[in-house]
């Protein structure tokens, strides 16, 4: 299976192809520019540079989230043009679990965190165990200081990845450390090797994905407010 | 005989989810058009990143309804336009970005279309012998601007509002008189019955020609609407409804008149939402046909936001050789011009 993912859910930039588990090419740019200008210029030289025809793509693969919620939109709706024009499969695959994938490393726990605005993080926490990897809480919206509690939980090693820039000068605790630089960031072929796990025959069907927005407009929480005064 | 050109229009501006398959810039074969009116509501006016949310709902859905309408596969499309601005940055980027993929993944031309040009040419589909030079006033929520068409690819801005556009004025008095979103309608229907000519509200005389001033209007309606309120008289909503679109219109109505002397063009054309108000059309084009011109303006489902006229404009765009790059942005400030 020939899989093209794309990950813009961060200020990164990442697309890569990969073919039946194996990495075929990844491109990341992490200079700040727009997704809206870098991304189809970018895929488009991915794709000469390996020489493979764009048209025998059979899988789409997607990170739908949580992330800046215009760049999630930029990568879904990139992605499912695509997958529309070649007729192939669109899978959405959760940004942080994505993250999880970077580091297939038993003993630790793992904790992707993104930014969520306000001083706020999208936290959720991942062990491999037996080559699988597990749950042990899904995303939530939480404070510096529950997240680094949270990642501290759990008695043993844990890795933070994602988007940790303002970590870096922090005392983070004990237990709780920063993964590598160049594993921290989001990287598109763990958006495809997830996916080419994940995928099912309902992936066919390439309408009405939603990305993991987790965060509802500040329009709609304020009109909520108002009417329960 | 010229092989036909089959255009793929896409617009997501602002409220407005729309696709379109137009054949050789004239002729209609579909137009998809997915409204969120409803839904914004009550929120009083377009909340930006719910118009977002719903557009990337329904962006490839809307797409292939286009197609299967107009009974034309992807692969028989020979561009794709799409608007890139004026509008919402985060609505414009889902349009945007599906439309580059698409033409990336199928190898066609992408065309970039400005959305307000966009308006100005749903009037090639009202009028099959419409070609320029003609005069356009361009009347919407965002632009009140009097341009020349001088030639299919070639306009020449003669003047704009300084402040508010006709169509934000006729939201905020809707909005002040609790009317719902969107307003120019809720005003046009109340003005039904009014009298015109109850009330006098003054439109600012500006010493440039072709530009025009809604804020005073504005302000003097809702002015009135206070006063009354705090004498806790009752006022006659449809006068006032009438007054002030009377007020707006006889403004729009003579820059026109006085930009169709200076160019001596035979036609006018409107566009922009603005442009399915009857009263305007049915003013303008009197004051038109005093001077010895013709106006034209859009069917009602072109009036507003469409793909048709991103597909029009698209087509002679293609057939002049402009060819947009993969890395076009969106313009949320896009001019005319």
């Amino acid at each position: 299976m020939l899989t093209l993912a794309i990950d813009t859910a961060t200020k990164v930039c990442t697309i890569a192809l990969a073919r039946d588990g194996e990495i075929l090419a990844e491109y990341n740019v992490n200079v700040g520019l727009t997704h809206s200008e870098g991304l189809l210029p970018q895929i488009k030289q991915l794709m000469e540079r390996t020489g493979i025809d764009k048209k025998s793509i059979e899988l789409l693969a997607v990170s739908m989230g949580p992330g800046s919620f215009t760049g999630l939109r930029i990568g879904l709706a990139t992605a499912e043009a695509m997958a529309y024009s070649w007729q192939c499969m669109l899978h959405g695959v959760d940004t942080l679990k994505a993250l999880a994938y970077n580091i297939p490393l038993e003993g630790v726990v793992l904790s992707p965190v993104l930014d969520a605005q306000k001083g706020n993080y999208y936290q959720a926490i991942y062990e491999w165990v037996d080559g699988a990897l597990v749950e042990h809480e899904a995303v939530s919206v939480v404070s510096k200081d529950e997240m680094l509690a949270k990642a501290a939980s759990y008695g043993k090693t844990c890795l933070l990845l994602g988007e940790t820039k303002r970590l870096e000068t922090m005392d983070l605790g004990v237990n709780v450390k920063l993964a590598p630089k160049s594993l921290r960031m989001p990287k598109a072929s763990s958006v495809a090797l997830l996916a080419e796990i994940e995928h099912t025959d309902e992936d066919k069907k390439i309408f009405g994905l939603e990305p993991y927005y987790i965060r509802r407009s500040e329009a709609e929480e304020l009109w909520e407010k108002r009417q329960q005064k | 005989m010229e092989k036909d050109i089959y255009i793929l229009g896409i617009e997501s501006s602002c409220d407005e989810t729309a696709a379109a398959v137009v054949k050789n810039g004239r002729e209609v074969l579909s137009n998809i058009i997915s409204s969120q009116i409803v839904i914004h509501r009550k929120f009083g006016g377009v909340v930006p990143e719910i118009a977002s949310r719903k557009h990337i709902e329904n962006i490839m859905p809307v797409i292939d309804e286009a197609l299967s309408e107009a009974k034309v596969t992807l692969d028989q499309i020979d561009a794709i336009a799409v608007t890139y601005g004026p509008g919402l940055v985060g609505a414009l980027l889902v349009g945007l970005s599906a439309a580059k993929s698409l033409a990336w993944a199928t190898d066609k031309p992408l065309i970039g279309v400005n959305h307000l040009e966009g308006h100005v040419f749903a009037n090639f589909l009202a009028d099959a012998e419409l070609e320029p030079p003609f005069l356009a006033l361009v009347v919407s929520g965002g632009h009140t601007a009097l341009l020349k068409v001088t030639s299919y690819n070639s306009f020449e801005l003669m003047g704009q509002t300084r402040d508010d556009a006709a169509g934000e004025a006729f939201d905020k008095i809707a909005r002040v008189m609790g009317l719902p979103y969107p307003g120019g309608p809720e005003i046009e229907r109340l003005a039904i019955g009014g009298n015109p000519n109850a009330l006098v509200f003054p439109v600012a005389k500006l010493d440039a020609p072709y530009e025009f001033s809604f804020s005073g209007v504005k302000s003097a309606v809702i002015n009135y609407l206070h006063k009354e309120e705090q004498g806790k008289r009752e006022v006659n909503r449809s006068d006032v409804a009438a007054s002030f679109q009377q007020a707006i219109i006889n403004a729009l109505c003579k820059e026109t008149v006085a930009a169709l002397k200076e160019t001596g063009y035979k036609k006018v054309v409107l566009a922009g939402g603005v442009s399915a108000n009857k009263t305007l059309q049915t003013e303008l084009a009197k004051a038109a046909k005093k001077v010895g011109a013709e106006l034209v303006h859009p069917t009602a489902i072109l009036c507003t936001d469409n793909a048709v006229m991103i597909a029009c404009r698209g087509y002679f765009m293609y057939k002049a050789g402009v060819r947009s790059p993969l890395d076009l942005n969106a313009v949320p400030s896009l001019k005319l011009g």
